[in-house]
């Protein structure tokens, strides 16, 4: 039997059919104009800042606003030299504040996605730290000063000659590993969680103890976690401001963020101060770079 | 209430062509179906029809309008989901009464057509409900008074009893034939289940990659399938491949008789063969009677065959004959299946007629 | 039978011993994570306590006292910082809507790379951010002075907290329902608004809380943006004007526990009502 014959009916004219297009609503200009609020806010309030201050690092002082703009390389040599403490002491910091927290953490981490049924009370304390290191830093003063919360307890090891100074990198890196904490515990955490426990049942019926089963089976499944929260805490603490600030003897108000302020907004001296700007930023994105190629959370496909 | 006529469709997404030169021509208030498996193109043409999909190339056109560059919501169609199209934040009677009202219809008149649609899929008093609160076979009946409330021209189906259980789906599509009836709607329905596709369709067109492999009633399709991949997808069918080797004419009818393996088979021609053609051959298993040892001898073709893997179905009940080296299955309804319950291994005369012949390259 | 010359052992309990160190084990787990907890509230708990004295007296008077002065000569701070926080979130939903958009529902190549860009401002260091986008003010001679200037300082390190929620959103809602209102009629602006942006209203209250939390104590990037710009200083801000140059004060500590106690309390009521879905793969759940 043959099919019912169609034939097209020629009629108003001007009805061509437009040019194929891969669906109704997403045409090239529809996308575009969709995503251009966010890019457009991005590439003028953040690429072009960054790309002004690298400019700017390339300047001599001040002289970028002026008549005469002297253009150098100096600045990165003085990040080797005269501020070569001041890196030093950004990346010591930031060190001590991720080994803290690597060492604290990861037990934390390791109870809570385990063995403790309460974890959303745990996590509502865990907000507190997120809310800044300004609070944070602060905050401290109340527990080391005395007449804080901890007089009694203070002045008791006072008596018994352990005196705890209230400015000084120990005080700077507590307060640093607190606010980076949630980090590398949602960290862990998450790659943590993503171990299957069945695993661990099989490794413990195979005949494994239970530290075998930690660094064989556990510990090699999270480590992507692991080392994302590393790096991601790193590329925090590097830019620390209040703790070594507020709670900071002389030697940790080298940090670099610290002397950036100093030279930048205080001694107007741009070209240093955006240098060691580009340099707390290549810091930041390569170690960050390497976190997120280590982490879940990819939103795309 | 609109004619619909595809010309020329084809939709190619990247390398893959999803929707091959397919050319439809529906008719005012008829009722025709999308009949073929997953993958076949039927729902892209569909969603090509309503306005979501763009074709690649070719025209659609309701009545004497062009509609390829109006976008869905100038169309004027009715367009029901196979899941997940009440909008779950509104009650029912919002729901229903969605289309009107972005169309800035004034109150009343959206309250008074909400209550006829009510009243026509029979769920009054249901007014406040919410999608949540519904079964899915409620919901699909507010999808459905959904888009009779705004009369559109067209209304599209995309699987819509899916979801559902078999016997809300047995009841559910005599409903929706019902109120397309009533409402004198060009309905285009798609569905992979072929007894769906048999209940309410006034004609199938049956797809296979991409392609219209055939058009026509139920009938035709069933009886007069005209290629490989309609006689197997519709029922089943026992599949010989064979070569003609003889033809007549003979009391007014041409005949041929079809070489395929180790069996004989004379078939009525309407092809017009010849001897030498490849040809492949469908027996329907209900058309195999299994002859008692005395008469019966006005069939075509009578063979003998071994009787395997009985299988009692309740109102059927099939085995399998090997005859020669050919496995051929047989259905048997009504009383005399059950005589072939305690013969499993004996051996049988079958007979048959119908043999539908299709040209194989 | 004969009895064996084995004999089996009859059951007894679990060695006392094993039991109890089991029990110990759990203990000190337990008692970790609640040792970590009240570190990290430790710091707030402090600042609190200090803020309900006056010359190292707790008493009713120094806390109304020390409170009224946060709500009276703070007032205009915290209002500036409620302010900027508002237009902040605001911006942040009118970029990151259609961007997640997009995203979500269109193909086009690079969207890996497109969701690194616009994640990048939250790994900028705060210091760089804030000196970086001062300089491009002062350059260019716009927002100097006007509160715009913090205000998008604001959007741009904390949008993609808002981009997250929403994709997270969108991916979520089925586009069946967009192609049904379509079908139905509606036209595009009518399914945004009456179907798509109420449906995905727990992402964007996900984004907004997100926001909110980053921006409301935000003050590094502020200390550098502002300066001394009058009538712009926000509540964070002043907390660390005031500890750098008053030092301890207990209405400062008023201030700085007010601040950490709205935050809070935000957070909470969010997810009461809300829940964590939302807050997934943005690192602060």
């Amino acid at each position: 039997m043959a099919e019912r014959e169609v034939t097209a009916t020629p009629f108003q004219i001007g009805t061509e059919l437009p040019r194929a297009r891969q669906s109704v609503f997403s045409t090239r200009t529809t996308t575009l104009a969709l995503l251009l609020p966010a890019l457009g806010v991005t590439v003028v309030f953040l690429l072009l800042p960054l790309a002004f201050l690298i400019f700017i690092s390339l300047t001599k002082g001040r002289t970028f606003f002026s008549a005469t703009t002297t253009f150098t390389l100096e600045n990165y040599a003085s990040i080797f030299t005269q501020f070569l403490p001041n890196l030093q002491e950004s990346l010591l910091l930031a060190l001590l504040a991720t080994g803290v927290d690597l060492i604290f953490g990861f037990p934390f981490a390791y109870i809570l996605i385990r063995k403790v049924r309460y974890r959303d009370w745990v996590r509502a304390f865990m907000i507190f730290p997120m809310f800044g290191a300004l609070y944070l830093a602060f905050g401290m003063y109340f527990i080391l000063l005395p007449n804080g919360m901890f007089a009694p307890f203070i002045q008791a090891l006072n008596k018994n000659g352990i005196q705890i100074p209230i400015y000084g990198l120990q005080s700077v890196v507590f307060a640093m590993s607190i606010f980076t904490f949630p980090f590398m515990v949602m960290n862990i955490g998450a790659a943590l969680s993503n171990v299957d426990p069945k695993l661990e049942e099989a490794a413990r019926c195979l005949g494994a103890k239970n530290w075998q089963t930690f660094t064989r089976v556990i510990l090699p499944l999270a480590s992507p976690g692991i080392l994302a929260g590393i790096l991601m805490c790193f590329g925090w603490n590097v830019g620390a401001f209040a703790e070594p600030l507020l709670l900071g003897s002389v030697a940790e108000q080298r940090a670099m963020a610290l002397t950036l302020y100093n030279r930048g907004i205080v001694l107007f001296d741009y070209g240093t101060s955006a240098t060691m700007g580009v340099v707390l930023m290549v810091i930041a994105f390569s170690v960050t770079y390497f976190s997120l190629r280590y982490s879940r959370g990819a939103l795309v496909e | 209430m609109s004619r619909v006529r595809l010309v020329n469709i084809t939709k190619r997404f990247g390398n893959t062509t999803a929707v091959s030169d397919v050319n439809m021509d529906i008719a005012e208030g008829e009722f025709v179906t999308l009949l073929g498996p997953s993958g076949c193109g039927k729902t892209t043409t569909l969603r090509m029809i309503a306005g979501l999909v763009e074709p690649t190339e070719g025209k659609i056109y309701f009545d004497e309008q062009l509609v390829n560059p109006l976008p869905p919501n100038r169309r004027n169609i009715g367009f029901v989901f196979q899941t997940h199209s009440l909008f779950p934040h509104m009650n029912v009677t919002d729901n229903i009464g969605f289309g009107l009202s972005v169309k800035g219809e004034d109150k009343q008149k959206i309250a008074a057509r909400v209550q006829e649609m009510l009243a026509l899929i029979g769920l009054q008093g249901y007014e406040k409900r919410m999608p949540s609160e519904l079964s899915g076979g409620q919901q699909q009946r507010v999808a459905l008074a959904r888009v009779l409330a705004t009369n559109p021209r067209v209304l599209l189906f995309d699987e819509p009893l899916s979801a559902l259980d078999r016997n809300l789906r047995d009841q559910l599509k005599y409903n929706i034939l019902d109120l397309q009836r009533k409402t004198h709607k060009t309905a285009i329905y798609v569905t992979h289940d072929q007894s769906e596709a048999f209940a309410i369709s006034d004609r199938i067109f049956v797809m296979n990659l991409g392609r219209v492999e055939q058009v026509g009633t139920q009938l035709d399709i069933y009886l007069h399938p005209q290629t490989e991949f309609v006689a197997e997808f519709i029922g089943s069918n026992n599949t010989l491949a064979g070569e003609v080797i003889q033809s007549s004419d003979g009391a007014g009818e041409r005949q041929v008789s079809v070489q395929a393996g180790n069996l004989t088979i004379q078939c009525r021609d309407y092809l017009g063969l010849k001897t030498g053609d490849h040809v492949l051959a469908f027996i329907r298993p209900e058309n195999i009677r299994v002859l008692d040892n005395a008469s019966s001898n006005h069939y075509l073709n009578q063979v003998e065959g071994t009787v395997e893997k009985i299988v009692f179905e309740g109102s059927t009940v099939h085995f399998d004959a090997r005859v020669q080296d050919t496995l051929l299955r047989v259905e048997l309804a009504g009383t005399e299946r059950l005589t072939i319950l305690n013969r499993e291994g004996a051996r049988v005369r079958l007979g048959f007629d119908e043999v539908t012949l299709i040209r194989r390259n | 039978m004969a009895t064996n010359s084995l004999s089996l052992p009859t059951s007894k309990p679990a060695p006392r011993t094993w039991s109890f160190s089991l029990r110990w084990t759990e203990i000190l787990q337990h008692a970790y994570i609640i040792f970590c907890c009240i570190i990290f509230v430790l710091p707030f708990i402090a600042l609190f306590q200090y803020s309900l004295q006056k010359s190292s007296i707790i008493s009713l008077n120094n806390v109304i006292a020390n409170y009224s002065y946060v709500f009276g000569s703070f007032k205009d701070n915290l209002i500036t910082s409620l302010q900027v926080s508002a237009l902040a979130i605001i911006i942040n939903f009118l970029i990151s809507f259609p961007a997640a958009y997009a995203i979500v529902r269109y193909t086009f190549p690079g969207k890996r790379f497109l969701l690194s860009l616009l994640s990048l401002s939250l790994y900028v260091p705060a210091v760089v951010l804030g000196f970086g986008l001062v300089l491009t003010y002062n350059f260019g001679h716009i927002f100097i002075g006007s509160i715009w200037g913090l205000v998008f300082a604001m959007a741009v390190g904390t949008y993609p907290l808002m981009l997250t929620p929403l994709i997270v959103a969108l991916k979520d809602l089925p586009p069946s329902f967009e192609e049904a209102a379509l079908c139905l009629g509606a036209s595009r602006w009518q399914t945004i608004t009456r179907i798509v942006l109420p449906l995905i209203g727990q992402g964007i209250a996900a984004g907004v809380l997100l926001s909110f939390i980053i921006i409301f104590n935000e003050y590094l990037v502020t200390l550098f943006v502002v300066g001394t710009a009058p009538g712009l200083t926000t509540a964070s801000l002043r907390v660390f004007n005031l500890v750098r140059t008053a030092g301890l004060l207990n209405t400062t500590a008023a201030l700085a526990a007010t601040m950490q106690i709205i935050s809070f309390v935000v957070v909470l009521v969010f997810f009461r009502i809300i829940g964590t879905r939302y807050l997934k793969g943005t690192y602060l759940i």
